[in-house]
């Protein structure tokens, strides 16, 4: 204690000008007698004070376990080993405590020791809660709760204004005075990716960092999956706007109005921060609170899992005979409980209205059945039943106008041990005219195979591409009032996607697959086709909103070589090709690096080829004397050669005469 | 520019090569009538109608007046170019898989397979006065090869030794004056499909099935550069003119009907010689490409595949001006 003073004391010549002479006496460090020590431990050594242990240190790991069983010395025994096979799980208990009264009895709660205070916490988050049996249901809590609920100060403090966070303006992009549109390249798996201005003549890029990311679906925010989570970035600077903790989440949905985000981890390993239950979670975005976590589908589910209607206040989810409304902004489910419709096999919102169409498989007698839903009051404002069926498609036309059911029917059933065959297969689209009164349904049937349906988003026709691969045909339909679809037009080629431009009128056509890649422009006004053009080995398509542009790109994942994207005008004038990999058309000036090794490896080769020039030139004499003194070193320098004509024999007449 | 299509064969097209002026090009294919075309029209010449099976090799010598081939007739042929007519017929035990003059065309070497109980072996015959007597005449030289077979086969530096490239990918440089092993080096990881010199002889490229073509030079056998494709390699060529190489090839025959042709496996592939740097492609086969040839001019080039035509392809100015960016003393 206070060893500087002392030393000082006894020695007050700096320590280096003696260091010499007092090598080897040790000097005296002992107070004199008398002495008294006038600076405490606190002032002199504070900081290692602190971390001297102390008395609670280790309550962390502490938990208490209340609602056990009361039990008597002779079942103690019994208690102990349930409750360690129970409370082990988490790690392992170092220490534990059971309070008796007077009479031996266990009074209920219990103390468990864990070696750290992840299984602590682990432990409460598992089972707190958690029924024992029938009478008991554990109440956990970590030891150090006490203190902290103990602690709760009497009196209420508001708490501290926030200071005003200055919000960049998020629809900035609409402001664009040139109206330009923004576009999305993600390059390579998580090697790039870059925003892009469409702007003329050439797209600028604002933006580029190494992730995944998607748009939501008004454009606003910019969606980036990282491994602790999603992150949305908007306005100008594509700031970060809000992030949402949800380790390995890998798939996320928009609500239409950009109100809330679903994230979905499948992989994720259970912490104690996110049990297992908690891996579809529901967020708001703009407080970025979680608003309530589902736990997962239990069977293959395709994505999304919650489909949304059009104004944010309803989303549903599909489950075994029963859809599953639930309500914003409580998150509850609508009425408290959800829809039983035996056999439901798919539902779709419409895109304008409180009303899903959902449709029932076949079942023994009962046919199979279409249903428009309209909620909150779940009232089915139409339905029809329809026979033979396999299997069907619901396709909502963009402006909630119509929809389409197409509907796969067979001829003949077959059941094939556990598999059911259907054969004589043949299409019907069943048109519901959702505008007119008591809806109208009109049905339009095809007897060949079907590559693909689209709807005009804005508008009334719709176009089927149909036939088999080697005969393939596509018919365009008018949907009229009071009136059955009309065939307007039917064209043959072998596309087999359509691309309907979001603002109508204009449609792609398109060949996907390995050698595909054809493309056809078509107004649907007169059918003319404004250009037939070619993207070799095309993955997708893509208008931009607007539908001034198309862009048709290869995808690294679907194939290796050659990948790019072109951008197209919707006549189908090719703007701009991009390709990421291979031979750019344009030839980029060469890194001096590049340049520099190439250097290199020509000095080498100079030198290498010099000394076999000169072996060369040595070797002449050898090399006359074997080709019979004729010089063949110079290429085309033929000793004889002579101008030689050569005739061909080009075309021979007969003519016959009488 | 529009390439020739050469189309005069029923099968495959094994092997193809111009004559030293460049007006003939000679071609053999499964079929057992080689051919030989005018290199400036495409327009056939002639067949040479003899062989009773598939014809794996031939070679034609410097003054362009004999051809020899070899095929899986057992048998090794000599024609005289005037004429068209079979001088020699040398029977062997085995298909023939390669056969070359020499530089000086005073003698012929060819090779013959591991089969039907014969071993792998090297002939070397002497061709100063081709006749019939050939036919029955020891050859100068032989021995048998004892490891993997012998799959391309070129005369070195003027007549004194000869390099052959092996099943397992081995290159090995023989002494002809005692039949003994000089170099052999193992940088190939399988089958060497095809070997061509450069025009001074003093280097020759490879080709691989396993999926690169390289550069060694003729006397020591060194490495000098590598050709990386993403296919097996069937055919390499040196340009005569400029520091370029062509690579053609493509997937086994028997994968080909799975592929489409226009995922760019058949393309002929244009490497820079010294950068090893691919700087084109030219497309049109619709099976690989089984052989390659430069035109000693070195504006065009011809190609054979497995798809039974032969095309000729001049160049266009733009490849002639198309330069690499490095610093030149």
């Amino acid at each position: 204690m206070a060893k500087k003073k002392s030393d000082d004391r006894v020695n007050p010549n700096p320590p280096c000008d003696n260091e010499e002479q007092n090598f080897d006496e040790e000097p005296n460090f002992d107070d004199p007698e008398g002495y008294i020590d006038d600076i405490s431990d606190e002032e002199l050594l504070g900081d290692l004070l602190a971390q001297k242990p102390k008395e609670s240190d280790g309550y962390e790991n502490v938990i208490v376990v209340d609602g056990c069983p009361q039990v008597g010395p002779e079942r103690l025994e019994k208690l102990q080993s349930v409750i360690t096979k129970i409370f082990s799980k988490f790690g392992k208990i170092v220490n534990e405590y059971y309070p008796t009264n007077e009479n031996g009895v266990t009074i209920g709660y219990i103390f468990l020791e864990y070696s750290n205070p992840q299984n602590a916490a682990e432990a409460v988050q598992a089972t707190n809660n958690c029924k024992l049996d029938k009478q008991h249901t554990f109440l956990v809590n970590l030891f150090t709760d006490f203190q902290k609920y103990a602690e709760i100060p009497k009196e209420w403090e508001p708490p501290a204004p926030q200071p005003f966070k200055v919000q960049s303006d998020l629809q900035w992009y609409l402001m664009d005075p040139d109206a330009y549109d923004q576009f999305l390249v993600g390059i390579g798996t998580g090697v790039a990716l870059q925003v892009w201005q469409n702007a003329l003549p050439e797209p600028v890029m604002l933006q580029e960092r190494p992730t995944y990311a998607v748009w939501s679906p008004l454009g606003t925010y910019l969606a980036t999956f990282h491994w602790r989570g999603v992150a949305l970035w908007s306005g100008p600077k594509f700031a970060q706007f809000q992030k949402f903790y949800h380790p390995e989440a890998r798939f996320i949905s928009f609500s239409p109005c950009e109100n809330y985000i679903v994230t979905f981890s499948p992989t994720a390993a259970a912490t104690p921060e996110r049990p297992e239950d908690k891996k579809l979670i529901i967020w708001d975005i703009r407080s970025g609170q979680e608003k309530r976590s589902f736990p997962p589908p239990e069977e293959y589910v395709t994505w999304p899992i919650f489909r949304w209607s059009k104004d944010d206040r309803f989303f549903a989810r599909l489950g075994t005979d029963v859809l599953s409304v639930y309500e914003t902004p409580g998150f509850g489910l609508l009425d408290k409980k959800s829809i039983k419709i035996p056999g439901i096999r798919d539902f779709a919102w419409s895109p304008t209205d409180t009303v899903l169409a959902y449709w029932v498989a076949e079942e023994k007698d009962v046919p199979a059945r279409v249903t428009l839903l309209e909620l909150p009051n779940r009232t089915e404002i139409r339905s029809k039943n329809l026979f033979s069926v396999a299997d069907c498609k619901i396709h909502w036309q963009k402006s909630g106008d119509y929809l389409c059911v197409k509907v796969d029917r067979y001829s003949k059933l077959r059941k094939d041990k556990t598999e059911l065959k259907y054969s004589g297969m043949y299409y019907n689209f069943e048109i519901f005219h959702m505008r007119e009164k008591q809806i109208p349904v009109d049905s339009v049937e095809i007897k060949e195979p079907i590559q693909a349906f689209a709807w005009e988003p804005v508008g009334s026709k719709f176009a089927i591409i149909h036939g088999d691969n080697s005969n393939q045909q596509i018919s365009f339909y008018q949907v009229n009032t009071g009136q059955a679809p009309s065939l307007v037009r039917k064209l043959s080629g072998s596309y087999n996607h359509v691309f309907w431009s979001p603002a109508g009128q204009f449609v792609v056509l398109a060949n996907f697959g390995l050698t595909g890649g054809a493309l056809e422009f078509l107004d649907t006004n007169d059918f003319t086709i404004m250009n037939v053009a070619d993207h070799y080995q095309m993955s997708g398509i893509e208008w931009d909103p607007t539908g001034r542009y198309v862009v048709t790109g290869v995808s690294s994942l679907k194939c290796k070589m050659d990948c790019g994207y072109y951008i197209w005008s919707f006549q189908g004038k090719i703007l701009r090709r991009v390709m990421k990999e291979g031979f750019a058309h344009t030839r980029p000036s060469c890194p001096q690096e590049l340049v520099a090794k190439r250097t290199e490896q020509m000095k080498k080769y100079s030198e290498y080829r010099e000394a076999r020039a000169a072996a060369w030139a040595e070797q002449r004499a050898r090399r006359l004397e074997l080709r019979g003194y004729v010089d063949t070193d110079a290429r085309g320098a033929a000793g004889d050669a002579v101008e030689e004509t050569v005739e061909f024999f080009v075309k021979e007449e007969v003519t016959v005469i009488d | 520019m529009k390439p020739l299509m050469l189309q005069g064969h029923e099968r495959a097209i094994t092997q193809i090569k111009y004559n030293r002026e460049g007006d003939l090009l000679f071609s053999a294919a499964k079929d057992s009538k080689p051919n030989v075309w005018w290199s400036l029209n495409g327009e056939r010449l002639g067949t040479f109608n003899g062989h009773g099976g598939v014809v794996w090799c031939l070679d034609v010598d410097w003054q362009t007046i004999n051809l020899i081939t070899g095929g899986g007739d057992s048998s090794c042929r000599l024609w005289d170019l005037e004429t068209g007519k079979n001088i020699a017929t040398i029977k062997t035990n085995s298909s023939v898989r390669t056969c070359n003059f020499s530089f000086s065309a005073y003698q012929a070497a060819y090779t013959t397979d591991k089969a039907m109980g014969h071993p792998c072996e090297v002939f070397i015959i002497d061709t100063r006065t081709i006749d019939d007597s050939i036919s029955t005449a020891a050859p100068i030289l032989k021995w048998e090869i004892t490891d993997s077979k012998v799959t391309s086969m070129i005369w070195g530096t003027l007549d004194e030794t000869i390099i052959t490239g092996h099943e397992a990918g081995d290159l090995i440089q023989w002494d002809l004056r005692t039949g003994k092993k000089i170099h052999s080096v193992k940088e190939h990881a399988q089958q060497i499909n095809d070997m061509q010199l450069s025009r001074d002889g003093s280097m020759f490229i490879t080709a691989s099935k396993d999926q690169t073509a390289k550069l060694f030079d003729t006397s020591t056998l060194e490495l000098l550069k590598e050709y990386k494709t993403e296919r097996p390699v069937n055919s390499a060529a040196l340009s005569p003119i400029l520091d370029h190489v062509v690579l053609g090839g493509g997937q086994d025959a028997m994968e080909v009907t799975t592929t489409s042709t226009r995922q760019g496996k058949f393309d002929a592939r244009f490497f820079h010689l010294v950068f090893e740097e691919e700087f084109g492609r030219v497309k049109g086969h619709f099976g690989p490409i089984n052989s390659l040839a430069f035109h000693p001019d070195g504006r065009s080039y011809a190609s054979g595949g497995e798809d039974g035509y032969v095309r000729v392809q001049s160049f266009d100015q733009a490849y002639f001006d198309y330069t690499f960016d490095y610093n030149r003393e």
